[in-house]
């Protein structure tokens, strides 16, 4: 026993110097790494980033290392900085050769982000289907939530905690109906009263077909999806951008990002490769003329600029952005999984 | 004769464990009165959206409750048999060392146990008629750590209060906090779900870390 005792003992000990002398390192010395801000510019043809630094304050730049006043980059921005551009007086005519009015850039603008940490985060497997076609003009949250089961969909009153048979029939067999296979693998939505309308959920059910669900004046709506056979889904993100195009993008298992367009359900694949979404962090600045993605790696941030038409890559760009002075060591905690257990970072 | 351990050590802390069991009752019940309450105030599908849309979990203000617990009651049951070094004739009762001292900390490990299985069952019994069984399951599964770390700091305090020697008391107190930090890293719940059984065997385990204070103290070992 007393073996037993001292080897345990020593083992706790080397674990906790594992753990807690890197971190106690790099609380002291490790220095955060300032990456610079890139859009892309489709007046510029390029990349434009803007960096900061103590030395020379803030320096405006494109790959090129043709260096840009602020208001040339507002400029040069003019979609990210209508208001701006607006306010100043100095909003063009027209961009790239087309009339546009600043409402046309507003409703057209959209940021999206999606956390690798949320992604990986424990879920209750409860969902909101709201209503999309609200009789009053604002969205509300639903009266219920909806589970799903090997034998169908339920929906479970929140007052009264108790099943409502009728709806839960009534969905289950809506989405029977149309060829899906319960339960499903994945379940999209944005449940939320802060936003412009509402697009419902994307499945992912258990034959891996990809369905959409809507709520209709109280109605179940459901479309089964056309998805090529070399395509695997693995994660979906409704979108409810204010434009409406899209429905919502998409990763495959070969971690390519798509797009499902609203309008047709037609599934376009995008020139966004290699992202990951259990592992890194993507946003996405998106305006009438092109989207920059933004891929959070560990020690790279690519950035990728896509025709927002077509949705086809037209520029890369790669930031290396090493962790400075980081003493290796174990961890319980990561920046894109929050579940905690042991790991060497 | 480990009834009569076992009755000795009840004997020292029946009180302890009543006021124990009203402290652990009395918090999640009150939690849960509040949380019924809000219920009726602000209506059930309130607090359905705020539990599953922002990750509220209702009880987290119980999270260092157990932990708190577990060191009060290793001071309360072994304090006294340190005071004058009483331990001496704890030890020289007519059994082996090894099962004496592993039957004291069973006792605590055992009623601490109890205490946090009513804490929970409460829960369990509050919760389920006005939640989900999905997020009944959520809320208890982010509690079990906290438990767990309950258990563990009875167990790391224990080894800290046999320990002879304040040198090696203050060693064993920084490696205890370090292994107490472990249990309350993260607030996101059920982060600790794939790691908790690893967790759960590492605090039991830290038992056999007392057998190395008891030890000491027979071999006589003093500042």
């Amino acid at each position: 026993m007393k073996r037993f005792s001292q080897i345990y003992l020593s083992l706790l000990i080397v674990f906790m110097i594992l753990w807690a002398l890197p971190w106690a390192y790099n609380f002291l010395f490790a220095r955060p790494n300032k990456t610079p801000f890139v859009l892309y510019s489709s007046l510029l043809h390029d990349f434009l980033l803007v960096e900061y630094s103590e030395a020379n304050g803030h320096v405006r730049r494109d790959r090129h290392n043709n260096r840009y006043t602020e208001a040339q980059t507002d400029s040069l921005l003019p979609t990210f900085y209508m208001r701006l551009l607006v306010s100043n007086g100095r909003w063009p005519d027209t961009l790239m050769g087309q009339p546009v009015a600043p409402h046309d850039v507003q409703r057209t603008n959209f940021n999206f982000r999606a956390m690798a940490a949320d992604i990986n985060a424990p879920r209750v497997p409860l969902y909101f289907l709201q209503e999309a076609m609200p009789r009053r003009a604002e969205l509300e949250m639903p009266s219920d939530v909806m589970r799903f089961t090997a034998q169908g969909v339920e929906f479970v009153d929140m007052t009264s905690n108790t099943i409502d048979p009728d709806k839960s029939l009534r969905y289950t067999k809506a989405l029977t109906a149309k060829g899906f296979a319960f339960p499903p693998r994945y379940v999209a939505g944005n449940p939320s009263t802060h936003k412009d309308y509402d697009n419902g959920l994307l499945l992912l059910d258990a034959r891996q077909q990809l369905f959409h669900l809507k709520q209709l004046r109280g109605r179940p709506y459901v479309q089964p999806v056309a998805v090529p056979d070399s395509v695997r889904l693995r994660h979906l993100f409704v979108t409810e951008f204010r434009d409406r195009q899209l429905l919502g993008l998409l990763t495959d298992s070969c971690h390519r990002l798509f797009a499902l367009r609203a309008d047709s359900y037609e599934l376009v694949r995008t020139g966004v490769d290699g992202y990951d979404p259990e592992q890194h962090n993507m946003t996405i600045f998106g305006n009438m003329f092109d989207w920059t993605v933004r891929i959070a790696q560990p020690q790279t941030e690519r950035y990728m600029a896509l025709d927002a038409t077509t949705l086809q890559l037209l520029d890369t760009l790669s930031i290396a952005t090493p962790r400075s002075h980081a003493m290796p060591g174990m961890s319980f905690r990561s920046s894109t999984n929050p579940r905690i257990r042991p790991r060497w970072q | 004769m480990l009834k009569s351990i076992a009755l000795k050590e009840w004997l020292k802390t029946r009180w302890f464990l009543l006021l124990i069991n009203v402290i652990m009752l009395g918090s999640s019940g009150f939690l849960m009165l509040r949380m019924h309450r809000a219920m009726d105030i602000k209506g059930a599908d309130h607090i359905w959206q705020v539990m599953l849309l922002r990750d509220a979990i209702i009880v987290d203000s119980l999270a260092t409750l157990p932990m708190l617990l577990g060191v009060v009651l290793a001071l309360v049951q072994l304090m006294p048999e340190m005071h004058r070094k009483c331990l001496k004739l704890t030890l020289h009762l007519p059994c082996s060392r090894l099962k004496t001292t592993s039957a004291m900390l069973f006792y605590g490990v055992i009623t601490l146990t109890i205490s946090f299985a009513l804490c929970l069952g409460l829960m369990h019994v509050a919760l389920r008629p006005v939640i989900a069984p999905e997020m009944v399951r959520h809320v208890l599964l982010t509690t079990l750590p906290w438990f767990v770390a309950g258990l563990t700091a009875y167990l790391l305090a224990a080894w800290i209060c046999i320990e002879p020697t304040w040198k090696r008391r203050v060693l064993n107190l920084a490696l205890t906090a370090m292994l107490l930090r472990v249990f309350f890293l993260s607030d996101t719940p059920e982060s600790y779900n794939g790691f908790l059984p690893a967790l759960t065997a590492m605090g039991l385990l830290t038992c056999s870390l007392v057998w190395l204070s008891v030890l000491r103290f027979i071999d006589g070992h003093q500042d």
